[in-house]
């Protein structure tokens, strides 16, 4: 029964069912491993296209559209005549892109810019926390040699991360010139960048740090343009896109003069004090000038550690304005204001006079004249002229602390002008009340003698000096000083004084210069320069005899206030000669500035009349004034007639 | 597992096709480098077929060459056979001449006696897509070549290596607009950029409008880019003008005016002080070494200085200085007590001098012709070219 055909094809079946098995199985098994190595590719593509689509189409659109910055140039700063005080010159800044950015370059990168290895990576971390595409600049100071550097090395293959870009460097006075009134500009700090008044900042942009640069910073910025063009592999520019031109910053017309800065300038060379010159008619200050000063151009691009701290550590501290910021006792330049006080109190009149036996006794103590054998009889004028001690020792006795106080602050003595410049000090006038709410105690009668000759607690910067007694002299009226001539306000301070007792200090004041006073060598022929005097103790008489200071800080500030002409002034002038021993010391500053002053008024009016000039002297040479035309022609033609 | 394999081919072929590619990849990945494996081997493979090519290209053009002529021999030996040997002889020395002229002899003249570590290669090539201003070099990193070595001739610079492979180099010429090089006028001591215009010429940047620049003076390599040492003739001054925020100064690359064959990689430098003559007719393309002397005041230091030392000024440093000469012309010191205020309307007597006025003083006189080195016997006759000034 058995079929002798069976095993045969059973085995055959068998065989045939395992070739079946075995290509199943193994189809299967190459079926997974292919549907796995899809499934890896898609998660690879998922990853490149979906999740990261946005980097890598960026990376990829920066890397063909490039975007090329151009920085706005900052305004310029003029002088009231339109004469350019800080200007713009081409300079250029390094800067990584980070999308290229390599940091095993950084090394040789740092070798070729001279530049602290340390530092660099400092700046490339701090900006890979910021702004992931945003450029990092790394140096703004470039030498011919190292443009060469940065220009023979940006090409793909060597350091395609680097990239210069034009910008328009400050281009501030040489030698401190005006420097702390201009200030400086650098980079913004972090602590700038989290405050709200630099939200629209980003790192590495310039701001004004100080000065006018600061104070008027959003007005001198520009905003920056900028190009995207399509470059190729090499970095080759081959099409422009889109170019939005850079806006430049406003300029900034100021109400200094530079005739009388320069004067101002050459005077203090040297020295260490300050100058300020102001229009006591609108609060316009024509001069400012603080000494030791700075190099700002040192700030224009990024300045040294060694060069900040060579400034940091002076002792003389070369970064204050001490136009502004100088709080000194303004010794008898304050008189004339306590002369005042007694004429509007009624506490004495132009003809109360004392005896000056070279000091007297107040409260128990011996109060000493500057003159030691004393002046003899003095009344109102003569105390002025020859800043007799005693005399205001006897009137600020009878006036009382707070009849200083009231007249001085309504001088602005103790309290700031408003300037428009930042960090201005406010000086101090004391009172009865002040020292009740700053020290708990009771005014002394004694204290009120020495506050009586500007010594004591008061203290005042010359800005406040100058601004006090122009108001004084121009019958009471202050304007508020400042810079720029936009920022004039309209509406002066008034205070209600008389202007017979204003008359009559004055008067004093004109005899302190021309009457052999103690301000002589102030005078200038032919101008009515009224002014005061002063010698002002920077330590108590206690710490001069215990022998601890320098002769430097042992000798006194000199002061000199002083304006011209004497009836309606056009300009008030406050000099400050730190240790300058004496006013009389500090004068000749003031009387080069205020000759220079008339002198370029005399120049200008003569100007603005050349053609009756002409018609006068037919042999005048055609052309040596020039003058506008409408004047020209009104005064030419009656006489054509 | 064969009749797997035979079974399975076309499936085994592509897996390891995708083996291969991942290995090659792993590899890539992990060499980090920048240069595609496929484009090195590619070139490795193509540089010998090339140089073959090169070189059949010039036998066949010199046995071409000594055809004509000794077909034009035989033609004389048929018109004047009695002048045969004395024509032979001619030839002889002819060859013997055009041998010494060779451009390979130049190189290895120059190599001696220029004291730097230099390789000389071929140009075999251009670069694919470089307009000709990247060209290939039949040297590589077999032969101690790296990307940004300079390369140059007898006769000036003539670009940088900007990637290498073991049997070949790309040079990048100096007149591709990528290229830069610090250079330093050989009169006026000018410092300034060279860079490639993407024409025959270049152009030097950032040289200031109020810096003198002659038409004809000689620009050298300053040795401030890093790349180049200093003291290489980069070119001559064809034309300058002010421009808008600096001078616009056009050169011509002296190492590319006479064609290029053979050049040598620099690969340790020598600086060399900027001679103080142009270098003389350059027609056969011989440099010779800078003359033997001390090193000159760091040029660049001058240059620079000068710049700042004259510096840019604002109205208020002009108007201080103006009122300062008032102040002298009168003997009156500001701020000081003494015989009063100045006039400040009175004009000075002698004028504020003018800061450029150093600058238009007249040039120097010329320093004589040029003599050829004693040391270099292959230099020719003194006089420069007609298209030279004399410094």
């Amino acid at each position: 029964m058995s079929d002798p055909e069976r095993p045969a094809n059973e085995s055959s079946d068998r065989l045939f069912r395992d070739d079946t098995k075995f290509a199943l199985g193994r189809i299967a098994v190459f079926q997974y491993a292919a549907v796995a190595i899809f499934l890896f590719l898609i998660a690879g593509f998922w990853i490149l296209q979906i999740r990261d689509h946005e980097t890598n189409s960026t990376l990829a659109e920066r890397n063909r559209i490039k975007t090329v910055p151009m920085l706005a140039p900052r305004g310029k700063i003029l002088d009231r005549d339109g004469r350019v005080i800080v200007d713009n010159q081409p300079a250029f800044v390094v800067q990584l892109t980070q999308e290229n950015l390599k940091l095993e370059h950084l090394a040789p990168i740092a070798e070729g810019l001279h530049l602290d290895l340390d530092d660099l990576k400092a700046t490339v971390k701090r900006y890979a926390s910021g702004k992931r595409y945003s450029p990092i600049p790394i140096k703004r100071d470039l030498s011919p040699a190292e443009l060469t550097f940065i220009d023979s090395h940006r090409d793909p293959g060597t350091f395609p991360e680097l990239e210069l870009v034009q910008e328009p460097r400050r281009l501030y006075p040489q030698n401190g010139l005006a420097a702390h009134v201009i200030g400086y500009v650098g980079e913004v700090s972090e602590t700038e960048l989290n405050s709200s008044d630099f939200a629209s900042y980003s790192q590495g942009d310039l701001v004004g740090k100080s000065g006018l640069e600061r104070q008027y910073n959003e007005i001198l910025k520009g905003v920056d343009g900028q190009r995207r063009v399509v470059v190729d592999v090499a970095g080759r520019e081959h099409q422009v896109l889109e170019s939005q031109d850079a806006t430049p910053g406003q300029n900034l017309q100021l109400t200094i003069d530079l005739d009388l800065q320069a004067v101002a300038e050459i005077a203090l060379e040297g020295k260490k004090g300050a100058v300020v010159a102001l229009d006591p008619r609108d609060g316009s200050v024509l001069a400012m000038v603080s000494r030791p000063a700075f190099d700002p151009n040192l700030f224009a691009a990024h300045i040294k550690a060694a060069d900040w701290k060579a400034l940091t550590s002076n002792p003389d501290n070369p970064l204050i304005n001490r136009a502004i910021q100088a709080q000194f006792a303004p010794g008898s330049t304050f008189k004339p204001l306590v002369a005042l006080a007694g004429l509007e109190t009624g506490s004495v009149d132009d003809n109360f006079s004392v005896r000056c036996g070279g000091g007297g006794t107040f409260y128990g103590r011996y109060f000493k004249c500057w003159q030691k054998g004393g002046h003899g009889g003095v009344n109102m004028k003569a105390g002025i002229i020859h800043s007799c001690d005693v005399y205001f020792y006897t009137v600020g006795n009878k006036i009382g602390i707070d009849g200083i106080a009231e007249y001085a602050e309504q001088a602005g003595i103790g309290k700031r002008t408003g300037i428009d410049l930042p960090g201005e000090a406010e000086g101090l006038m004391p009172s009865s009340k002040w020292k009740l709410r700053t020290q708990r105690e009771k005014w002394y009668a004694g204290e009120t003698i020495s506050v009586a000759i500007g010594q004591g607690a008061v203290t005042v910067t010359p800005i406040q000096l100058a601004s006090a007694i122009g108001g004084m002299a121009n019958g009471g009226v202050w304007f508020k000083p400042h810079l720029v001539k936009m920022a004039a306000t309209a509406d002066p301070r008034r205070e209600n004084w008389n202007l017979d007792n204003i008359a009559k200090v004055v008067s004093g004041m004109y005899g302190v210069v021309n009457e052999g006073g103690t301000g002589t060598s102030a005078a200038i022929p032919g101008i009515t320069v009224s002014g005061k005097t002063g010698s002002a103790q920077r330590v108590s008489n206690d710490l001069r005899k215990s022998g601890k200071l320098e002769k430097d800080e042992l000798q006194d500030n000199g002061w000199f206030v002083a304006f011209a002409p004497r009836e309606n002034p056009e300009i008030v002038i406050a000099v400050l000669l730190e240790s300058g021993e004496h006013g009389n010391l500090a004068a000749p500053t003031a009387r080069d500035v205020i000759k220079a002053y008339f002198d370029k008024k005399t120049r200008l009016s003569k100007l603005t009349q050349p053609t009756l000039a002409l018609i006068q002297r037919p042999g005048s040479v055609v052309g040596q004034a020039v003058s506008p035309p409408a004047v020209s022609m009104a005064t030419s033609i009656p006489e054509d007639h | 597992m064969d009749l797997i394999l035979n079974r399975y081919r076309n499936l085994t072929a592509l897996v390891a096709a995708i083996l291969v590619q991942l290995v090659l990849l792993a590899y890539q990945v992990k060499s980090n480098t920048e240069v595609r494996l496929i484009r090195v081997w590619a070139v490795t493979a193509v540089t010998p077929l090339a140089r073959l090519l090169e070189g059949g290209r010039s036998g066949s053009v010199n046995f071409l060459k000594d055809y004509f002529v000794l077909l034009d021999v035989r033609e004389q030996n048929k018109r004047l056979q009695t002048d045969l040997n004395r024509v032979q002889l001619e030839n002889q020395v002819l060859r013997s001449e055009l041998d010494t002229a060779e451009r390979g002899k130049a190189l290895s003249v120059f190599q001696e006696q220029s004291g730097m570590k230099t390789v000389a290669a071929r140009i075999i090539g251009n670069s694919p897509g470089s307009n000709g201003r990247v060209v290939l070099i039949d040297r590589g990193t077999g032969s101690g070549i790296q990307p940004g070595m300079a390369v140059i001739t007898p006769d000036g610079i003539v670009g940088k290596i900007v990637s290498s492979y073991p049997t070949a180099s790309n040079l990048l010429l100096a007149t591709d607009p990528t290229f830069a090089a610090g250079v330093l006028s050989q009169k006026n001591r000018v410092h300034g950029t060279l860079k490639g215009s993407g024409n025959s010429n270049a152009i030097v940047d950032y040289v200031q409008n109020e810096q003198n620049v002659e038409i004809g003076e000689w620009f050298y390599t300053a040795g401030d880019d890093r790349i180049f040492p200093k003291g290489l003739p980069a070119g001559i001054v064809t034309a300058v003008r002010p421009g808008r925020t600096v001078k616009e100064i056009f050169l011509s690359p002296s190492g590319l005016q006479h064609g290029l064959e053979d050049v040598l990689v620099i690969l340790e430098g020598d600086h060399k002080p900027i001679p103080d003559l142009p270098p003389p007719n350059q027609s056969v393309h011989l440099q010779p070494l800078p003359p033997a002397e001390g090193e000159v005041t760091d040029p660049l230091n001058t240059a620079h200085n000068t710049s700042n030392n004259r510096g840019a000024q604002t109205d208020l440093d002009r108007e201080v200085e103006r009122t300062r000469r008032i102040g002298e012309d009168q003997k009156h010191v500001f701020g000081e007590r003494g015989r009063g205020a100045p006039d400040f309307n009175k004009i000075p007597d002698n004028k504020i001098p003018d800061p450029g006025a150093a600058k238009a003083a007249p040039p120097p006189s010329p320093t004589p012709a040029p003599k050829a080195p004693a040391n270099n016997p292959a230099a020719p006759s003194a006089a420069p070219s007609v298209n030279q000034p004399r410094p």
